[in-house]
């Protein structure tokens, strides 16, 4: 925002420049947060990108022969095995069993005698290809929609199901503190992988969107602590009195009074969980619970990399690895200058 | 205070039964039934039945929830259904092993986080302090698999620094031979954000009250650091390794099967495989049971160190 | 508080140093290294059904007969009989006669008493598969089979107790040393039963001593015994000193390398290696690097890895060669097929691809003739299989190398067969079924890696003719389940030769083993009353043609499209000699040697 643009802002609304405006002030100063933030925006364009179908529509083409390095190292002159041959009937032997479909079959392979020879593939792709030929960079593009996009609707659902429980526990206590608090100590007492690997087996339709139940309905309990908290902690202030006091309602009061002055947190946490279920998404993958067949995530190729990388296939483990890292780091970067920029006591 | 011990071990039976409740549901729902995979390549409906029968899958929910209850009570969960071996011998093997590596992990993680986290704390806001923060929160963006992969790799199979996998019989052996790499791999990977976490902890006690009294008498800095901050801080530290602590025993799972390691998380991969319900069960309220226990330890140990915490 | 951390610091630092100090103690002579990729589950012959867990069976127990090391195809040849069975009475009885004075291994249980194996042990260890306490997954080598037997089982459900000391005519031991089977029909198979790796002998007092625990305390007559054992970490075997003593004596075959291994192994006493030590390893990048780092002797588990050492056309790679390093490869005795289930209805939905109408089948032979096939060796087994035609794999008896699938890898052709039947793409570029009704494939397989490649494969072929494919993912008990109960539309599946006859193999389409083991639940008339006329031969040129016949049956009606064996690539450390990979003993341990490091 320019500086014209904020003096016009400030012109048009006399008060004071609020919450949001300040810290937005703060986060532009911190150079390296708002670089962060420009390279987390790229990525978001990439998946848009990819989500509308603009890009990487067509990953699943094998354009290029099985395993195709980069370019920079040059493609192998050896072509790929020849294009399987079709097996034609050749049982010398009489069997005499009749096949229904005899005539059809004959019929079709006259029409389809003389055919054109198999389309020809690369011999490198700027990032190598995987084991059936697939573009890596394209993978990488699908990958980037599909991770962030499980990142951040897990983070989303996780959030919500933590600033919920979280405003109910806080803000009522008694009976429904205690019911949230059982709930919260159960599910952290039970081993995550189990906790898992049970909820993985309950939803068992695999997709993209199981991936997002199992990551959002195991991982919203650290927001549920830390929302609950601060609850605790604003209900008994002024302005949430002088709103009960006004005849504001308790829906109210929790999401129209408190939350606006709890939201710094709960954003922080928000941005915190994409980061840890981008990840978390790997292990998933490698557990056998990760998205379908049909898309394809950062994990999921890392998962299929771990073995080409002993057979000297590094390029894909690479790639997903390297894009995983700028945008996780990008991502936490960023996620810090917003909590410096949103608390700057912690400076 | 022993009240107050008292009533949270009184509500520890509310979450252990909700652990239990949980479980059973979810594994009963939808665990597979154990049966087919134990029938091996030709069944019949008959030696389902039969398989059913002896494991006692076929008695009604109400009863098996019974046994299930009566099994904690005694501590009792009799035998694996995959192997027939009995799941107290299951842990009491499995979990030295586990511990070899979880324990100098964590001594060796968190000692080393703390003199990194120190030193950035001390030298907040400078470059060092930045290029440090920077190069944590990009260690911790790749994920464990490749580090594992790599470091299996690069330091056991190319250089040759340390044996690429196995477990041996003896404890000097197991503990400076083949549980070197998992224990740097394990530090490694957990180096990144103890230092960011433990860095918060230092930054929260300098920010306090005395410090700046501290400081304003004429104390030096070194000693400010080492003396009050390094002290105060170094209780959420200890609490949070040991609320890590029984996560961990199943959670590293990853380590111990690229390095065949005998351990806890290994099995547990293999009980939910095999639909090992015996095994599944015992592995839940035991670490149940001790992340309870620590976590109550920690909150005594706060109380311990600072009267003001307020036990309730 | 420095000052301790000073002492930690210098402490992990004098670690650190003494860290090269602890070596490894030296391991004993003859000491072979071997790992496994899955867990064991126990040493009981009657309770594992697990490869692994049998061939450390194998290495503990006897069976009455064995097979010849060296001959190919896989010969019969007796263990601790005298002989092979006298088979008599249109093959319905089986006589075995045992050697005397072979011993078990010493044990507690026998209290210092040299124990004898007698006849008895074998009636005995036979009628334990069908106890019901004891679950046996293996029951079925026996079940419906011995003359009475079948009457103590489901007595023995009903009592709660099976009667061990019953007398049944279908097993008897006339005297201390001979063993009298009786069969209810004729089967010329059962000597291979005789032989199988579980039907080794236990001694009752063990079992009995051992109780639910038997699975950790295996006593047999073996050339080994169980040394020491951490359970799916680390299992330890020695020589057993009360083993009677084989000598390695086996006549060459046809092979090449066989006059080596006979010239250098005749006439040794056996075992020659004292010590095997088994290591559980799940992950292909440690048995890799264990293997490369000289930890272990003998790694055949590299599927995965294995463009790294071998040629394009089947050999080691220079590098290897030159290390010393020895290739044996084999194609396994397993065959790789994925089915369509043949059933009109699954649960209450119809079942898009069963029925033997001529659109039906055009549907099934579409999708055989678009599966790839060719990628399935290319990439998925990275070439280390060979493309299945037959269901009987190679190094079975029945096998014919000569047949050739008439289904063959054709996309367009496919695709033209669908629009002949009518079913007509939609503006998504998916077919429907002839009706107009949307036509979903659905394909179940486990969550796992392997899988996942399979899925991939199975969709990219399912896309090259348009027809849309729903994966179902499952986790194996549950997908056994479904199997079993014909609920599955598509699934591959592999059969793994439990003995070298074609009969185990073909009887997976036989229909009265719905249910069972015929998992497509596949049921031809015709099939079936080849299947049952095949029963009653031996090996042999009439059997075969039968085979053949009914192989191309079940490609008229498309009711399995063939996937592939593999290849075993056994990798061996330059020092192991004597090697040469069984088709159906599952370990070569007690046949080998290690030379002693120059």
């Amino acid at each position: 925002m320019s500086p014209a643009a904020l003096t016009l802002a400030a012109a048009h609304r006399p008060e004071s420049p609020g919450l949001w405006t300040l810290a937005w002030r703060r986060f532009l100063r911190d150079r390296l947060g708002a670089g962060c933030l420009a390279i987390v925006v790229v990525f978001v364009a990439v998946a848009l990108a990819s989500a509308a179908g603009l890009i990487a529509s067509d990953w699943s083409h094998e354009t290029a022969v099985s395993y195709a390095p980069p370019n920079f190292l040059g493609g192998s002159t050896a072509p790929d095995e020849a294009s399987p041959t079709a097996v034609r009937d050749d049982v010398s032997e009489e069997i005499d069993i009749k096949d229904p479909l005899a005539d059809e079959l004959a019929e079709i392979r006259k029409a389809l005698a003389g055919r054109s020879a198999v389309e020809t593939k690369k011999a490198t792709l700027p990032l190598g290809a995987d084991k059936w030929g697939r573009d890596v960079l394209l993978k990488l593009a699908k990958g980037t929609e599909t991770s962030l996009l499980v990142g951040l609707s897990a983070a989303l659902l996780a959030t919500f199901l933590g600033t919920l429980f979280g405003a109910q526990a806080g803000y009522f206590g008694g009976r429904i503190d205690d019911f949230f608090n059982w709930l919260y100590s159960v599910l952290t007492s039970i081993p995550y992988l189990l906790l898992i690997l049970a909820i993985a087996a309950v939803l068992n339709q695999k997709g993209t969107s199981t991936v997002v139940l199992i990551l959002g309905l195991t991982g919203w309990t650290g927001i549920f602590r830390l929302v609950r908290a601060e609850y605790l902690k604003h209900k008994v202030r002024e302005y949430v009195l002088a709103a009960g006091a006004i005849g504001a309602s308790d829906t109210r009061r929790m999401f129209a009074h408190i939350l606006p002055n709890v939201s710094h947190v709960v954003l922080v946490q928000l941005s915190l969980h994409v980061v840890l279920f981008i990840k978390s998404e790997v292990i998933l993958s490698f557990l056998g619970f990760g998205v379908g067949v049909e898309t394809v995530s950062w994990g999921s190729m890392l998962n299929e990399a771990q073995a080409e990388l002993l057979i000297g296939k590094w390029w894909q483990l690479a790639a997903a690895t390297a894009a995983m890292a700028v945008l996780v780091t990008a991502f936490s970067l960023f996620t810090d200058a917003l909590r410096d920029a949103l608390d700057p006591r912690l400076r | 205070m022993l009240a107050y011990v008292i009533r949270r071990l009184w509500q520890f039976i509310p979450t252990l039964l909700g652990v239990v409740l949980l479980v059973f549901v979810l594994f009963n729902w939808v665990g597979g039934d154990p049966a087919y995979l134990l029938a091996g390549k030709i069944s019949n409906p008959e030696h389902i039945e039969n398989i059913r029968r002896q494991l006692g899958v076929d008695e009604p929910y109400y009863v098996q929830l019974g046994i299930f209850l009566k099994q904690i009570a005694t501590g009792d969960f009799g035998a694996s259904w995959a192997t027939n071996e009995k799941i107290s011998h299951i842990f009491a093997s499995r979990l030295g092993p586990s511990l070899t590596v979880l324990v100098p992990m964590l001594v060796i993680g968190t000692l080393l986080a703390m003199i990194a986290a120190l030193a950035v704390a001390f030298w907040r806001g400078s470059v060092t302090d930045r290029a440090i923060m920077i190069a944590c929160t990009v260690g911790q963006s790749i994920s464990i698999l490749v580090y594992i992969i790599v470091l299996q790799y690069v330091l056991g199979y190319q250089l040759g620094w340390f044996p690429v996998q196995g477990w041996g019989q003896d404890l000097r052996e197991n503990l400076f031979y083949y549980a070197a790499l998992p224990v740097l791999v394990g530090v490694i990977v957990s180096l990144a954000p103890d230092i960011r976490l433990y860095r918060s902890f230092f930054l929260d006690e300098i920010n306090q009250d005395y410090v700046r009294t501290a400081r304003a008498k004429g104390m030096s800095d070194t000693r400010v650091m080492t003396v009050h901050v390094l002290r105060n801080a170094a209780i959420p530290i200890v609490t949070n390794v040991m609320i890590q602590l029984p996560a961990l025993l199943a959670g590293a799972f990853l380590i111990e099967r690229f390095f065949s390691i005998p351990g806890i998380g290994r099995e547990v991969i293999l009980a939910v495989e095999r639909s090992d319900f015996p095994l599944i069960k015992a592995v839940t309220v035991y670490v149940a049971i001790a992340t309870m226990i620590i976590n109550l330890a920690a909150d005594l140990l706060y109380k311990a160190v600072d009267p003001r915490v307020q036990l309730k | 508080m420095s000052k301790t951390l000073r002492r930690i610091v210098l402490g992990a630092a004098f670690i650190a140093l003494a860290l090269p100090l602890t070596c490894r103690a030296a391991a004993s002579a003859k000491t072979l290294r071997v790992t496994f990729q899955a867990a064991e589950t126990g040493f009981d012959p009657v309770k594992v059904a697990d490869y692994y867990s049998g061939s450390v069976i194998e290495a503990i127990f006897d069976p009455l007969l064995t097979y010849d090391y060296l001959a190919r195809p896989a010969k019969l040849v007796p263990n601790v009989a005298e002989a092979l069975p006298v088979i008599s009475d249109e093959g319905r009885t089986y006589t075995v006669r045992l050697r005397k004075g072979i011993r078990f291994a010493d044990d507690p249980v026998f209290k210092g008493v040299a124990r004898e194996l007698i006849a008895q042990d074998y009636a005995y260890s036979i009628r334990r598969f069908l106890d019901p306490a004891n679950r046996s997954p293996y029951a079925f080598l026996f079940e419906g089979k011995i003359a009475g037997l079948d009457e103590l089982a489901s007595a023995a459900k009903k009592t709660g107790k099976f009667d061990y000391d019953a007398p049944i005519a279908g097993l008897e031991t006339p005297d201390r040393y001979t063993l009298r089977i009786r069969l209810k029909q004729t089967d010329l198979n059962f000597s291979h039963v005789l032989a199988f790796t579980l039907a080794g002998a236990v001694a009752r007092e063990a079992i009995e001593a051992y109780g639910e625990d038997t699975g950790a305390h295996p006593v047999g007559t073996g050339a080994y015994r169980l040394k020491q054992y951490t359970r799916s970490s680390k299992i330890v075997l020695e020589a057993n000193p009360a083993y009677r003593g084989t000598v390695w004596n086996f006549a060459p075959g046809a092979d090449p390398r066989d006059q080596a291994i006979v010239g250098r192994m005749q006439g040794k006493r056996l075992p020659l290696i004292d010590r095997v030590e088994i290591s559980i390893m799940e992950e292909t990048q440690s048995r890799w690097l264990a293997f490369q780092k000289g930890q272990t002797d003998l790694e055949y588990q590299l599927w995965e890895v294995a463009p790294r050492f071998m040629t394009a056309d089947g050999g080691l790679k220079p590098e290897f060669l030159n290390r010393g390093i020895k290739l044996d490869r084999t194609v396994d005795p397993e065959i790789i097929y994925t089915y369509f289930n043949m059933q009109e209805r699954i649960g209450d939905q119809p079942n898009p691809v069963a029925g033997f109408s001529k659109e039906k089948i055009a549907l099934r032979r579409a999708i055989a003739m678009a599966y790839n096939v060719n990628d399935q060796v290319r990439v998925i087994r990275k070439g280390q299989a060979i493309r299945a035609h037959y269901p009987i794999p190679p190094g079975v008896a029945g096998h014919d190398p000569r047949y050739r699938s008439s289904i063959p890898y054709d996309p367009q052709a496919a695709s033209a067969l669908l629009e002949k039947f009518g079913y007509r793409k939609g503006p998504d570029g998916y077919r429907s079924l002839p009706d107009g009704k949307p036509l979903v494939i659905r394909y179940s397989s486990q969550p796992t890696e392997r899988d996942r490649q399979f899925d991939e494969l199975m969709k990219r072929s399912l896309d090259s003719i348009g027809i849309r494919l729903e994966i179902h993912k499952d986790r194996f008990p549950e997908l056994m389940k479904l199997e079993n109960q014909c609920r599955l539309m598509m699934r591959t599946s592999a059969w793994i030769a439990d003995y070298p006859d074609g009969d185990n193999f073909m009887q997976l389409m036989y229909g009265p083993n719905k249910g069972q083991s015929n998992n497509a639940c596949y049921e031809s008339a015709e099939f079936d009353r080849r299947y049952e006329k095949s029963r009653l031969l031996a090996d042999g040129p009439e059997r075969n043609r039968l085979y053949k016949e009914m192989t191309r049956i079940m490609e008229v009606d498309s009711v399995w499209i063939m996937g592939d064996s593999r290849y075993r690539n056994v990798l061996l450390q330059p020092y192991v000699v004597g090697y040469k990979k069984h088709p159906v003993l599952h370990t070569e341990w007690l046949y080998i040697d290690l030379e002693p490091a120059k």
